[in-house]
């Protein structure tokens, strides 16, 4: 993609493509000829119920994973926001962001990334010094400053507050907006799915069983309308 | 540092609460501490005294004054100095040469479970014998000269670094290893990076059980057979009945102890200031 503009006409190569894709445990088939496709600057969000597969097939496009069948096509390797901030305590944290990023400039990289995520003044730093929503700040600053063209996100605000998970989203979308990589964010949380996605998808039986893409201004997905394709039944006064 | 230093750091530690004995209660810290040091000077004038007074023998226990006396005249008229630099040299080499041992094979074994099952177990077996017990054997192939010194020094030192670098390297959460691959880290980095830094404060226990070993063990060679060093001094000492040199050299091995442990101390602080046991504060 050196210097190439895409147009309409040609979009870029997409952030990654899946097809076929199995991946059983023994005789316990998890994903089965599963089919999916992120462009860039596509935001994804992957639902389902414990044990449908969805963090499987994370782990499997992060290549932590090995596959059994079907190909998996992504221009590089992706990055990785888990749910635990996985930051390493004996590295100050601009050490932690630049961790694997092959550069002289690494410092000032690592700098320009903590500062995106508010944290430009604490780059020497210790992560135990952070609190939860801070330590999956850095989390992400850590992802963005590899350039991916894949973002993959498993659970990253499942064990914050709700006010701070609140501002995470807001975060992470202004992020996704600057950035433009695919994204594919695994979660239990509907509401969350309505809020950040471009599309969303529900996995069952190991393979994508729903899919709602949102189209420009039109009325969001009704969230009762969710929680029936998760098996959940809700009365519309409720939701 | 004494057991009392450790108690009032752990006791300002806890945010300054007053520790919870009922005796120490009316005592505030800054007492307790002088107490703690005023006692060992109590015994040693007391000893002094005693000395003095001819109740104890010079040929028993020589007053401490005179343990000082001796000490400053060796160091300037005899070879008192010299025989701590042997003393030393043997300490740290047998040092090197045992912990490089110990965490060659302990890195190998946490990496690999085929290195595991080739190593391990024979290491246990052997680790099973007080190493002090191989001393007639380690004689009889090395003869009395400094390697048999250098030699059991490296065998008291090996397995403690030895198990502690395996356990170290054993215990990094996985997440950690597995983020590591995937922010792209090749194998030496992730070493490097990961899994050294997580093994770390197990490897620096190690040295710290290593250095004690260590230190008896010089004590038990060279109290064989030495033609120098501060063991040396003690048993040329006891042919004379010079208790005030034996006593020196005791006294000698004391503070050399005291001052390793310190060092490892110092090492621990620094280098595991991102610990909250150990660089502790914030």
């Amino acid at each position: 993609m050196s210097g190439q503009i895409p147009s309409p006409s040609s979009p870029a190569a997409p952030a990654v493509v899946v097809s076929n894709l199995r991946r059983a445990y023994g005789s316990r088939v998890v994903i089965d000829h599963l089919n999916l496709r992120i462009e860039r600057g596509e935001f994804v969000a992957l639902l389902g119920e414990s044990g449908c597969g969805k963090t499987t097939l994370l782990r499997a496009l992060a290549g932590l994973d090995s596959i059994q069948g079907g190909r998996i096509t992504a221009p590089r390797r992706p990055a990785v926001v888990f749910q635990e901030h996985r930051l390493l305590p004996w590295d100050s944290l601009w050490r932690n962001v630049s961790l694997g990023l092959q550069a002289s400039d690494a410092r000032e990289r690592a700098a320009a990334a903590l500062a995106e995520v508010g944290l430009g003044d604490r780059l020497d730093d210790w992560p135990r010094n952070l609190s939860g929503g801070q330590a999956q700040r850095v989390a992400l600053a850590r992802a963005l400053v590899q350039q991916p063209e894949l973002l993959l996100l498993d659970e990253p605000f499942a064990a914050l507050d709700a006010l701070t998970r609140i501002r995470m989203h807001e975060l992470v979308r202004e992020l996704v907006v600057n950035h433009r990589p695919g994204v594919l964010l695994v979660t239990h949380d509907v509401d969350e799915a309505i809020v950040l996605a471009d599309r969303i998808l529900v996995m069952r039986d190991g393979a994508i069983a729903f899919e709602h893409r949102k189209a420009g201004d039109a009325k969001p997905i009704e969230r009762s309308a969710l929680l029936a394709e998760l098996g959940v039944l809700v009365s519309q006064a409720a939701a | 540092m004494s057991n009392i230093d450790q108690t009032l750091a752990a006791a300002r530690f806890e945010q300054g609460q007053p520790p919870a004995s009922p005796l120490a209660a009316p005592l505030g810290k800054r007492s307790l501490l002088l107490i703690s040091w005023l006692a060992p000077v109590a015994i040693v004038i007391l000893w002094e005294l005693l000395a003095r007074a001819g109740w104890i023998s010079p040929q028993v226990l020589p007053a401490p004054s005179k343990v000082v006396a001796t000490a400053i005249k060796l160091t300037t008229t005899d070879s008192l100095l010299t025989d701590l630099g042997v003393s030393l040299l043997r300490a740290a080499s047998g040092f090197a040469i045992g912990a490089g041992v110990g965490f060659t094979l302990g890195t190998l074994v946490g990496f690999s479970r085929l290195a595991e099952a080739a190593i391990d177990r024979s290491v246990q077996m052997i680790r099973a014998i007080p190493f002090l017990a191989v001393l007639p054997l380690v004689i009889v192939w090395l003869g009395v000269g400094e390697a048999e010194k250098i030699f059991l020094v490296a065998l008291g030192v090996t397995f403690p670094i030895y198990i502690n670098t395996t356990l170290g390297i054993r215990q990094i959460d996985p997440k950690l290893i597995e983020l590591g691959r995937v922010q792209g880290l090749g194998r030496l980095d992730l070493i490097r990076r990961v899994i050294l830094p997580g093994a770390l404060p197990s490897i620096l226990t190690g040295v710290r059980y290593a250095l004690a070993t260590a230190w008896l063990a010089l004590v038990v060679a060279e109290t064989i057979g030495a033609q120098s060093g501060i063991g040396f001094l003690a048993m040329d000492a006891r042919e004379f009945l010079r208790t005030d040199v034996i006593v020196l050299t005791i006294v000698i091995y004391a503070l050399i102890g005291v001052a390793a442990d310190t060092i490892a101390r110092w090492l621990e602080r620094r280098l595991l200031a991102w610990h909250p046991n150990y660089g502790g504060a914030r």
